[in-house]
């Protein structure tokens, strides 16, 4: 971004990030520079997880911004990332999503290359009979496929493209690595199958989104009507020291039963509350939470495009895959456990119909999202997001889920990561 | 070609017609109401082994749950005119009373200001018994190819 521009309409007119450019949604050169300072940048990007990479050979395609990235785990039983373009003349190297395989080969001049990337062989490098073949100077070491550095923790593999990344804990940060613990290792998961969207909105309004408790009980109508989530329930968010990752939860307690008229009043007005609704067949919102420690919902959001959720007894992965300034694909991977019983795994079948593209709740963010980018798309330049809920000034964890402060912390992350002039960011208040 | 093969596809077409005009509770009553389920698939989980459904509906209360949701505005979702078209309509005999059907189904989403696109590409694979006259639904799986879905599926298939 050149000075002149970062004024208007890219200006950010206050310090708490209380306001928003909304030309950071639409704007090409963003997206592009996001793609070099973000995805290029010092963060640990999601890869995948270790039990999608079961045996030598296992291999996951994924994306991280724009470039799309193989991901492997090789003989010696590490894992291994690099772009997935040959290093002769780029062509795609992988086309499946996932697979197996001791070595991949380009299918164009079928050079191949090592699990870790590693070029092994190069057809006719020595030519055809005395004439042609490489130069004695082409090394073949000198030409294996673009890698990325790869760390995992506890089962969640991510890759970084740049040189020198944090330390892939501190990045984490402590509430991610308690969630983590909670969420993903005291139980081994296992994948129960994909959900894919593709959203007609910018990746960041879903990172929006999963720090917006505000949202969920006004937007989720199904989470009102049956008890799931309600303006009334104990809950907050907890944010780390450079504010980028959030963790967002929500209990469900007897009192909230009784809290009916709280509720009404909440949406006294608009014409959405509807008490009187009752399923025909309810049993998915019956489904005990198998965990047993009482939280409905949280959501742990992790810069820049990884979110792990609890929604009620769903446990997922969703990663979000940009495309270009107005789509993002957001792809979930939904998860059983390996000690599930052939019950709780029937009712995870039954509470999927809460999440993803056809999920009760789920579905309704992803029209948001497009309600968002269509009304966005050409308003008068110069607009702003107005983020005041729950308070303004200084980043802090709050107890209470009629708040948007988290929102606020991912934009003071993202507006220094990206280098973006005009506001000052604030560290996080004790 | 199977004796029942005419008698299918009329039945698919007015479940389309069903969906297509909204008439929500009349495309409840297609199923049977004791046993019966409705499943939308993505290829993807489908070639992959694995059971995760991306709308699953195990009873006859259940399929009138996702549809009274969007009936009585529960939920916020995409109001586009929906057209769905099917064809290829096959069936084999299972029993006197019962058939095995496959179809294939396009989707077209048309928006308010009247702009059109192809929405969903699927395959029908149904389970379906003779009922008096009225042929019904005991299991109905959707498999989605545009498993990529754009923005939402709100509306059955």
């Amino acid at each position: 971004m050149n000075k002149g521009m970062a004024q208007e309409p890219h200006a950010w007119p206050t310090s708490d990030f209380s306001r928003v450019p909304y030309a950071v949604f639409t704007d090409a050169d963003i997206y592009q520079l996001e793609n070099e300072r973000i995805f290029r940048g010092p963060v640990w990007n999601y890869l995948c997880h270790e039990v999608e990479l079961p045996e030598v050979g296992s291999f996951v395609t994924n994306w991280i911004g724009d470039t799309q990235v193989v991901v492997t785990r090789s003989e010696d039983q590490g894992f291994h990332a690099f772009e997935n373009s040959c290093a002769h003349r780029g062509a795609q190297l992988v086309t499946a999503v996932r697979g197996r395989a001791q070595s991949l080969t380009c299918p164009y001049h079928l050079w191949s290359y090592s699990l870790k990337g590693e070029l092994m062989g190069v057809p006719l490098l020595k030519g055809m009979k005395g004439k042609g073949g490489m130069p004695p100077s082409f090394q073949k070491s000198d030409h294996g496929l673009n890698v990325l550095q790869v760390q995992s923790h506890e089962g969640l593999i991510f890759g970084s493209f740049h040189a020198t990344p944090p330390d892939l804990k501190a990045f984490l940060g402590p509430h991610s690595l308690s969630q983590i613990e909670r969420l993903l290792v005291q139980r081994k998961p296992k994948v129960l199958g994909y959900l894919r969207q593709r959203i007609p909105g910018n990746w960041k309004l879903y990172n929006e989104n999963v720090r917006d408790p505000y949202h969920g009980s006004l937007l989720h109508q199904f989470q009102v009507s049956f008890g799931l989530q309600q303006p009334t329930m104990q809950g907050g968010i907890k944010v780390d020291a450079d504010l980028k990752n959030t963790w967002n939860h929500s209990i469900l307690s007897a009192t909230d039963k009784d809290n009916q008229a709280l509720v009404a009043q909440a949406f006294e007005g608009t014409g959405k509350f509807n008490p009187d609704m009752k399923m025909a067949d309810p049993a998915l919102i019956h489904v005990p939470l198998d965990l047993g420690d009482g939280y409905k919902t949280t959501i742990l959001s992790i810069f820049p495009t990884l979110v792990i959720a609890q929604v009620d007894n769903t446990y997922a992965i969703r990663h979000l895959r940009p495309k270009g300034p107005d789509e993002v694909e957001l792809h979930i991977t939904y998860l059983g456990f390996e000690s599930d019983t052939a019950e709780q795994t029937h009712d995870k079948m039954l509470t999927a119909n809460f999440i993803g593209p056809s999920g009760y709740i789920s579905l309704e963010d992803g029209e948001a999202l497009r309600l968002v980018q269509q009304g966005i798309r050409h308003r008068r330049p110069g607009g702003h997001e107005v983020l005041e809920m729950g308070g303004v000034g200084p980043v802090q964890d709050t107890d209470y889920l009629s708040q948007e402060i988290s929102i606020r912390g991912f934009w003071s992350f993202y507006h220094r990561i990206m280098g973006l002039g005009g506001a000052q960011a604030e560290g996080k208040s004790a | 070609m199977s004796i029942h093969t005419e008698a299918i596809r009329s039945f698919f077409n007015a479940y389309a017609e069903l969906l297509d005009q909204e008439k929500f509770e009349a495309w409840t009553e297609l199923f049977e109401t004791q046993d019966c389920t409705y499943r939308v698939l993505s290829r993807e989980n489908q070639d992959l082994g694995l059971p995760l459904p991306i709308m699953g509906c195990y009873t006859h209360g259940m399929v009138r749950d996702r549809v009274a949701m969007l009936a009585k505005g529960v939920l916020t979702y995409r109001r586009d005119r929906l057209l769905r078209q099917v064809t290829n309509v096959q069936c084999q005999p299972l029993s006197e009373s019962m058939v095995q059907a496959r179809a294939n189904l396009v989707v077209y989403q048309s928006s308010e200001e009247g702009v059109s696109r192809l929405y969903m590409v699927a395959r029908y694979r149904a389970v379906l018994r003779l009922s008096g006259e009225n042929w019904r639904i005991k299991s109905m799986d959707v498999v989605v190819d545009s498993f990529g879905i754009d923005t939402m599926l709100a509306v059955p298939l």
